[in-house]
């Protein structure tokens, strides 16, 4: 093709282009060829936040909201590696990752006076905006244990080899250390404790990094008992029948939050914190607990009994779980990793 | 500069921004280290990541089993992929273009997909073990043992040692064979003193490649070890996506990449020499 073809082409797009803008309907102007950057997890968290937060977003005020999908580990390497230029506006991170975010000066900090801050349970916005309550219990074959089990229960002879523990580092891992630092009379700050009995665990069944494996695997009775994060596995439960989960009592069940940061001096900070409005909001919330059992933040959300049973929705419950010294954890992580590696998975 | 050089200009400018910049920016993390309490890059030089590697034996072992892995999946893949490489050469005929499509398909898939399908085949309640449950035979572990991985890793790499071998193969002159063949050599001795020294091209390009991928492999060893399995892929990405410890991760990638760049000098001076000898 000529030059003068291109040209005539390269006209006639702008052309068409301009003329479907100018057809739009003109809606909230201000925002509009805006675009809100966030970064979160793939899934259902994402649909919900499509559905609650950006789609409601996008139609008041004009602006795109785009989703970056990964594990919250992909997220802190961005935004700590994009502090001079950021382009991600909102990262969801864990609880331990969070004060560590705040800390170096990569994420807002939460602002007190924000009324979505107001909303949440009091002395939950450590780093960032707490997002939702989720609790490190036992999931459990019913016909291999008949009640639902305390911490203890996994050291028992009789399960010896039918325990399985998630991939280690990551928030189930760090939790089953505070609890075996527990039950040998010490916390987390003594690894050598925690190690110490969690070895007493091996072999273990199997290193799990799904729930349809883990499912699998313990409905045909390979596996007893695995900690796991409440949510997802008591969506979960509805369809695997033989398998129960327990919120223990000795310790409580650890407490694990997912946050919602703003990123610092990010380009779109406006609709950031809209966006954090919706998706710290009532609606939001609520569908988190009844779809994903993800226990709300905001005590404005009402939940039907039923639901209210499976989540962490009141301060009592808050009250009874256990809480890490997650800032001291995740600077032990890179040894906790390598005795890990050594001392649980025997590599 | 002759003008011909102008033919290299895009893709050394392509290979400058994706390539070179990107690796550069990874060197020079290697050399820093995260400050106390913070995910920071400190500021100044130093080789505390490379000490640390070094003076844990963990990370020893888990450069000489990558090692292990890599030079494994390379013998194993020349074994199979020689009889394919030549039945596609002298025996397909007209079915060439389709199993070359399809030797082709794991390369254009990329490595996650294969290997969740191996994760339903190896599976203790998967394909394999499922159907000698239903025999009534014994079980085998697969997944989170190195003998998964080893599969798992020469099926996702299997066409980086096929392609080559085809390509030398196909260019064989048949009559050398025949010639062999006239004077009364047996087919073994055909192939031991005429094919694979002639194929030798070919086989060194398909191990190099195969044992290249094989040692820096993440998503092969990470979904079908388990966890159970440490390789310098699956340690580099515990550091930097969990750990967020980004300087050592970078270490980690370092290392990495020197021992392949001494393996392809090795291999280039290796070659040298054999042409000398040859020539004299």
């Amino acid at each position: 093709m000529s030059d003068n073809g291109l040209s005539r082409v390269a006209a006639a797009c702008l052309a068409a282009t301009m003329l479907v803008t100018a057809g739009l309907p003109a809606v909230a102007q201000d925002f509009k060829g805006k675009t809100l950057v966030v970064g979160t997890w793939g899934g259902d968290i994402e649909r919900l936040l499509r559905q609650n937060a950006a789609e409601p977003l996008e139609k008041e005020t004009g602006a795109k909201v785009e989703f970056v999908l990964g594990g919250s580990g992909d997220r802190m390497a961005r935004i700590y590696a994009e502090k001079a230029n950021p382009t991600m506006d909102v990262a969801f991170v864990n609880i331990y990752e969070a004060p560590q975010a705040l800390k170096d000066g990569m994420v807002e900090a939460p602002d007190p006076n924000a009324p979505y801050f107001k909303d949440v349970w009091d002395g939950m916005n450590n780093g960032c905006y707490a997002m939702s309550l989720v609790g490190l219990g036992i999931a459990y074959n019913k016909k291999l244990v008949s009640k639902p089990p305390e911490w203890a229960d996994m050291w028992k002879p009789e399960f010896k080899g039918k325990i399985a523990l998630s991939s280690y580092p990551g928030s189930e891992g760090d939790g089953v250390l505070g609890v075996a630092a527990r039950l040998a009379g010490k916390d987390e700050h003594d690894p050598d404790a925690a190690f110490g009995k969690l070895k007493e665990l091996t072999p273990i069944a199997m290193t799990y990094t799904n729930l349809d494996e883990i499912f699998a695997m313990m409905d045909a009775g390979e596996v007893a008992m695995a900690p796991m994060i409440s949510g997802y596995v008591l969506a979960a439960l509805k369809t695997h029948p033989d398998i129960g989960f327990s919120f223990p009592k000795e310790p409580g069940p650890v407490l694990v939050r997912d946050m919602l940061c703003l990123v610092k001096n990010s380009p779109e900070p406006e609709l950031a914190k809209k966006f954090a409005a919706l998706a710290l909001g009532v609606k939001n919330q609520t569908d988190y607990a009844e779809q994903l059992y993800f226990g709300p933040t905001n005590k404005n959300v009402k939940l039907s009994p039923e639901v209210s049973a499976d989540v962490i929705d009141t301060p009592d419950e808050v009250q009874g779980l256990l809480q890490l010294d997650w800032p001291y954890v995740i600077s032990q992580r890179s040894d906790w990793t390598q005795r890990w590696n050594k001392e649980i998975l025997g590599q | 500069m002759p003008p011909s050089i102008l033919l290299l200009l895009p893709a050394l400018a392509l290979s400058a921004v994706v390539f070179l910049a990107p690796f550069v920016w990874l060197a020079s993390t290697s050399f820093r280290t995260q400050a106390e309490g913070s995910l920071l890059l400190a500021d100044g030089l130093s080789f505390d990541n490379y000490i640390r590697l070094l003076a844990d034996p963990f990370f020893l072992e888990v450069l000489l089993r990558t090692l292990a892995y890599s030079v494994i999946t390379t013998i194993l893949s020349l074994i199979v992929a020689l009889p394919v490489a030549r039945f596609i050469v002298t025996r397909a005929g007209r079915l060439k273009g389709i199993l070359l499509a399809l030797m082709l398909v794991p390369l254009v898939s990329g490595a996650l997909l294969p290997s969740l399908g191996m994760l339903h085949l190896m599976g203790p309640l998967g394909v394999v073990n499922g159907a000698s449950r239903l025999m009534g035979l014994p079980t085998v572990k697969l997944l989170g043992t190195p003998t998964g991985i080893l599969i798992g890793l020469v099926q996702s790499f299997l066409p980086l040692m096929v392609l080559p071998l085809v390509n030398t193969l196909a260019r064989l002159p048949a009559d050398l064979e025949q010639a062999a063949a006239s004077l009364g050599a047996p087919a073994t001795a055909i192939w031991r003193r005429v094919i694979l020294p002639l194929a030798m091209p070919g086989v060194v390009a398909g191990s190099v490649l195969v044992f290249c991928a094989t040692f820096t492999s993440f998503v092969t060893p990470q979904v079908l070890g388990q966890g159970h399995i440490a390789t310098f892929g699956t340690v580099a990405y515990q550091q930097a996506g969990q750990v967020l410890d980004w300087p050592f991760a970078s270490a980690l990638a370092m290392v990495a990449l020197v021992m392949i760049g001494l393996l392809q000098v090795a291999i280039a001076i290796g070659s040298r020499l054999i042409r000398r000898q040859e020539a004299q």
